[in-house]
């Protein structure tokens, strides 16, 4: 019998500790939504605002950002201090998460609810759905305007209009267009050894690949990106861009036409397109464009592409024209060249969420937050500091827009600066100018669709989207990659288990939103 | 059973119970206080709300699972692969350590001993990194050799029916030092006085082997089993991940309830639903623990864990 | 000693013979693996890439070495810290598993199977990552403090009944005679029930060992002092800052060049982190080599 008495002991004790942990908890609880209303109420008072806004209380802000501490992060921010005293009366200290744990870290800092005022945001860090959480504070027209005037100013007003979730604003996005298209990056002396016709097509590039593979000894045709989305880059260019289509999300099958005026979306596996581009990835797989092991390779497929390893691989713009370029200046036996295999068709433009800091929703300095991201943006001098350091030291200043890179460019860098992008921006000079000129004349067709700032919210099917995912990974991917041997049987393997995991009730709900959001519009 | 006995009890036992406060202190605060979050598997975190004040919302964290189709047949694998590794790593274990410690002089005993244990500090990224090197087919050493006979590669990435061999392959390989060492400390603290015995009866080593050494090893093996039994349903993610990754053409034979999760939650990063799936486990494990060492009570009371 | 001449000649031979062939076997397929590790550290990247993982390096690089060791102070600091947390942390760790696992195995305590539940219930249950990382950073405040890297892994169940079966086996006779002498239930615990423990000792203080040795995900959580960064997590953080950023951008437009020897560094981080406590195991072997007379305590 006494051991009904030592259990209860037992549980007393426990449901003590858990008694005093919950009321330690209510009270936080209660708490902590007082601060989330102070900056909305305190920023309607007008008349606090127009001609100086009240910075004599010293304020310290704590942002934190993505990836490593820079080495040289007291020099540097010593100075950005100096001058942020000087302006608004506030210095920043900066917190790093690095790239090896950011994802663990990141969601945990805003669940636990730490205190710090600033945080990189971004659509790849999750920006949705830390702002339905309510991670962020809603940054209203009142505060925008009065705290940050030049952003305000010059903020277009579609990068206002994309980072809205739910009609409400949680980020200041980065000023400054981003190209988001594929390209290649391919061996142009292989193509002038066999004679092959230049790289602007789909076909032409598929017989690029297959001349390698068959003579070629010991280069692997194509290399993917390890740790890719579900729509991976090479998907991306043959279906997105060549197709004029764009996926809301690209861990999701849910596509619509660019042009469609009516934003009708349409699942991805179902289309004729799909089916297509899965014969021409099976003719690649049989004819060895790629590593039978592409599935399980962890290479990183720009090493394998200078190492001569491999012959072609996809990314972006501003990523392959710094290997090409990286090429040259190491004197690399191979040459390089980058490939538009989708040309004349329209290119989108990267969404403005793609680089944003949020105010942390309980920051209780949140109008001096809102001021620093002000002047990072849009003040010249701080901007260059915080984007490259400092001037003869961490990089040379060339011109008004343009940079070159010291033997101190590595201890400034690596980190989330982005965020503070605008026209302000400098380039470097080492860039290679058949890059250049490409994006720019991409800038020039950059074409705007109804649904560019259209912004899903997954709450109501978290279920579903968490069994397609699952879905695309076990069945789509092998698929794409010529891993199953019968195709017609895998895509339709494929359809029925994407079909049971609930796509029918997504596309549903994502069709809804939409209407409702070009109905608003 | 009264306040008195209750009382007197506790006087008799002062010092011990002294002696295991800092022990149950130590898991009251930092297992049991923290156990409350089992409430977040029920509930939609939201961060303003935190643990607590945040709404609830019945089952609907685990509803993922059991509807995406898979829930049977990750779990079997899961508990299917946990049984396979005690079963290989302990018998091997075990007769290593009885090996190292009859045979050998000083010098072999030490290097072999820390050569085994090798496998423990090798982090399972690397050992991903290694066996894609050694199995895969365009430069895998395998298959060099394969073809260095004369024979046709093996796709081995592509082929799901090899992989449950070469997972306890490698989970053996990697646990061994560990493990031996455990039956090691076991073995060594065997009376002598009963080898002495064992001999005076005439008893070749084989005989003493099987006699004397394994039944002394008994109450390790049981209390070794009974520790991994309640973990069962819990995965190695770690292993999995860096082994397959996502390779999903293998996923039929080699996913197991931890990947399955990790996969279907990365991209809505759900604190609630990752919490339920953690409940699933939790409670499995805790019924067969309860099953199992209820049985090892009814042969052997002293051999039970509680 | 256990090998004494009384068993047959040849039982003895051919079982030898058995025993150093599967050791042997097992000890191979153990090494292999590491040499290519070692081998592949010292390789030229630019090698590795094109022909895979070789057992002789054949372009002969110092390279991922040279990157670790890069800032030198750092990782001096870091090996500091991990020394120091494992040191404090296996000592007081060994103390307190013995002591609470001492108490559970008493036969005359009549609660011992309730505490034993009442451990072992929470290698079952656990809360998640959330709950306890609000209760190590916002009600602790353990966050940049050395007891966040010593304190989550002070007891382990796991370890707590393993101690406490071997100290099962300890045959009752010795405590009682020690009781019947007057000792107290501490008393026989420090001068009886210690030194007869010591392989057991010695495994499980082993084991804490390397788990402080190993642990860099408790730093992860609550470090963010590079002054407080042990050795694991340094690592860890140098490879993933190399591989994890190409990820993180892989959506964005960013501009990611730099490219560095990942495939040579993971397998020098491995040597570099694995090599101190592979010396000092030898040392805590002689626990192992020999068989413990528990009736020559008896006397």
């Amino acid at each position: 019998m006494s051991k009904k008495k030592s259990i209860l002991l037992a549980l007393v004790l426990t449901f003590v500790m858990l008694l005093s942990a919950c009321s330690g908890n209510t009270n936080k609880a209660a708490e902590s939504p007082q601060p989330t209303k102070e900056p909305q109420a305190s920023a309607p008072e007008k008349d606090a605002v127009e001609p100086g806004i009240d910075t004599s209380k010293e304020v310290k802000l704590k942002m934190i950002f993505v990836g490593p501490k820079p080495v040289d992060y007291d020099t540097v921010f010593a100075e950005i201090n100096k001058k942020l005293k000087e302006k608004i009366n506030a210095t920043i200290e900066g917190e790093f998460l690095d790239w090896s744990d950011w994802a663990q870290k990141y969601p945990l800092k805003l669940a636990a609810n730490e205190d710090f005022d600033l945080i990189y945001s971004a659509n790849w860090a999750g920006y949705n759905d830390q702002a339905l959480k309510g991670g962020f504070l809603d940054l209203t027209e009142e505060l925008l305007s009065t705290y940050m005037p030049k952003t305000w100013e010059l903020m277009p007003e579609s990068s206002w209009d994309q980072s809205k979730v739910n009609g409400k604003l949680y980020m200041v996005p980065q000023n400054r267009g981003e190209s988001v298209e594929k390209l290649i990056l391919y061996r142009e002396d292989l193509r002038e050894k066999y004679n092959l016709p230049a790289l602007d097509s789909p076909e032409a590039y598929a017989n690029y690949l297959k001349t390698i593979a068959e003579k070629e000894q010991g280069v692997i045709p194509f290399t993917p990106e390890t740790g890719d989305w579900k729509l991976h880059n090479l998907d991306r260019v043959l279906l997105k861009q060549q197709f004029e289509w764009n996926m809301l999300d690209f861990d999701l099958p849910i596509g619509f036409k660019l042009t469609d005026e009516k934003g009708q979306i349409f699942n991805v596996y179902e289309t004729e397109e799909f089916k297509g581009l899965l014969s021409y990835y099976k003719d690649l797989a049989d004819n060895n464009s790629w590593s039978k092991n592409v599935l399980n390779n962890k290479n990183d497929h720009q090493q394998d592409f200078k190492e001569g390893k491999t012959a072609s691989i996809t990314h972006n713009m501003g990523t392959l024209g710094a290997l090409k370029a990286a090429m040259e200046r190491e004197n690399s036996p191979f040459k390089a060249a980058l490939a538009d295999i989708t040309p004349d068709k329209k290119k989108s433009q990267a969404v403005a969420t793609q680089n944003g800091t949020s105010i942390h929703a309980t920051s209780k300095n949140a109008e001096r937050a809102l001021m620093f991201i002000d002047l990072m943006q849009n003040d010249a001098e701080l901007h260059n500091l915080m984007m490259y350091g400092i001037d003869g030291v961490h990089y040379t200043a060339v011109g008004d827009n343009k940079y070159q890179s010291t033997d101190k460019s590595a201890n400034y860098t690596g980190f989330s600066n982005w965020s503070f992008n605008s026209d302000l921006n400098r380039d470097d000079v080492a860039f290679p100018e058949e890059a250049s000129a490409m994006e720019k004349s991409w800038q020039e067709t950059v074409y705007h669709y109804p649904l560019e700032t259209f912004v899903f919210d997954n709450s109501k099917v978290k279920t579903e989207v968490a069994n397609v995912s699952n879905v695309m990974l076990r069945y789509a991917i092998p698929l794409e990659y010529g891993a199953i041997k019968d195709v017609d049987k895998g895509l339709a393997d494929l359809q029925k288990q994407l079909g049971s995991a609930g796509i029918e009730k997504i596309i549903a709900e994502v069709q809804s939103q939409i209407d409702a959001f070009l109905a608003a519009k | 059973m009264n306040l008195h006995q209750f009382w007197n009890d506790l006087v008799r036992y002062r010092i011990i119970l002294l002696m295991l406060a800092p022990g149950v202190i130590f898991f009251l605060l930092f297992a049991y206080v923290p156990m409350v979050g089992i409430i977040l598997a029920f509930k939609h975190y939201d961060y303003a709300g935190g643990v607590f004040g945040s709404p609830w919302n019945g089952l609907a964290n685990i509803r993922f699972f059991f509807e995406s189709g898979d829930a049977w047949r990750v779990t079997r694998n899961t508990a299917l692969y946990n049984i396979a590794f005690i079963i290989v790593n302990n018998l091997l274990q075990m007769f290593t350590a009885i090996f190292l410690f009859e045979v050998g002089g000083k010098w072999f005993r030490k290097i072999t001993q820390t050569i085994m244990f090798l496998p423990y500090f090798i982090s399972w990224v690397v050992v991903g990194a290694i066996a894609y090197n050694l199995l895969n087919t365009d430069i895998g050493t395998v298959n060099a050799l394969l073809k260095g006979l004369g024979m046709e590669p093996v796709d081995i990435y592509n082929t799901p029916a090899y992989w449950p061999y070469i997972l306890v392959f490698v989970s053996a390989w990697k646990m061994l030092g560990y493990g031996t060492v455990m039956y090691l400390a076991a073995i060594t603290s065997i009376d002598t006085e009963m080898y002495e015995a064992a001999e005076i009866d005439g008893a070749n080593i084989f005989q003493r082997m099987l006699r004397v050494t394994i039944p002394n090893l008994y109450p390790t093996i049981i209390i070794l089993t009974l520790l991994a039994v309640g973990n069962i349903f819990r995965g190695d993610f770690g292993m999995f991940y860096n082994l397959i990754g996502n390779n999903g053409v293998l996923f039929s034979t080699t996913d197991v309830i931890d990947t399955f999760v990790f996969r279907s939650l990365i991209t809505t990063n759900e604190i609630g639903m990752s919490a339920a799936a953690g409940v699933y486990q939790s409670i499995l494990g805790f019924t067969t623990i309860m099953v199992v060492n209820y049985a090892v009570r009814k042969y052997d009371k002293d051999r039970a864990l509680f | 000693m256990s090998k004494s001449s009384g068993i047959k000649q040849t039982d003895r031979q051919l079982f030898a013979v058995i025993g150093y062939t599967i050791l042997a076997i097992l000890a191979c397929l153990c090494i292999i693996p590491f040499i290519l590790i070692l081998s592949s550290s010292l390789t030229e990247e630019s090698s590795i890439v094109v022909k895979g993982f070789q057992f002789f390096p054949s372009e002969f690089s110092l390279e991922a070495y040279q990157i670790l060791f890069k800032y030198p102070d750092q990782m001096l600091k870091a090996y500091t810290v991990t020394i120091l947390v494992t040191a404090v942390g296996t000592a007081l760790g060994l103390l307190l598993t013995a002591m609470t696992a001492y108490c559970i195995s008493r036969r005359d305590f009549k609660w011992r199977n309730h505490f034993s539940f009442f451990f072992f219930f929470t290698t079952l249950f656990n809360g998640g990552l959330v709950p306890w990382y609000l209760l190590m950073v916002n009600y602790l405040h353990l966050k940049d403090t050395p007891l966040a890297l010593i304190l989550p892994l002070l007891l382990n169940v796991f370890y707590i009944i393993v101690m406490k079966s071997f100290m099962s086996a300890i045959p009752e006779a010795i405590t009682e005679s020690a009781k019947i002498d007057g000792a107290g239930d501490f008393l026989i615990f420090i001068r009886l029930i210690l030194p007869l423990s010591k392989p057991a000792l010695a495994t499980i203080g082993l084991f804490l060992a390397l788990g402080y040795w190993n642990d860099w995900y408790n730093a992860l959580l609550f470090i963010s002092d590079q002054n407080l960064m042990p050795l694991q997590y340094y690592l860890y953080k140098m490879l993933g800052n190399m591989d994890g950023m190409r990820k993180a951008m892989m959506g964005s437009g960013a501009v990611v060049t730099t490219i560095i020897p990942t495939e040579g560094l993971k397998m020098a981080m491995t040597i570099v982190a694995s090599g101190p406590i592979l010396i000092a195991y030898p040392f805590v072997q002689k626990y192992f080599v020999q068989g413990l007379t528990i009736g020559a305590v008896k006397g």
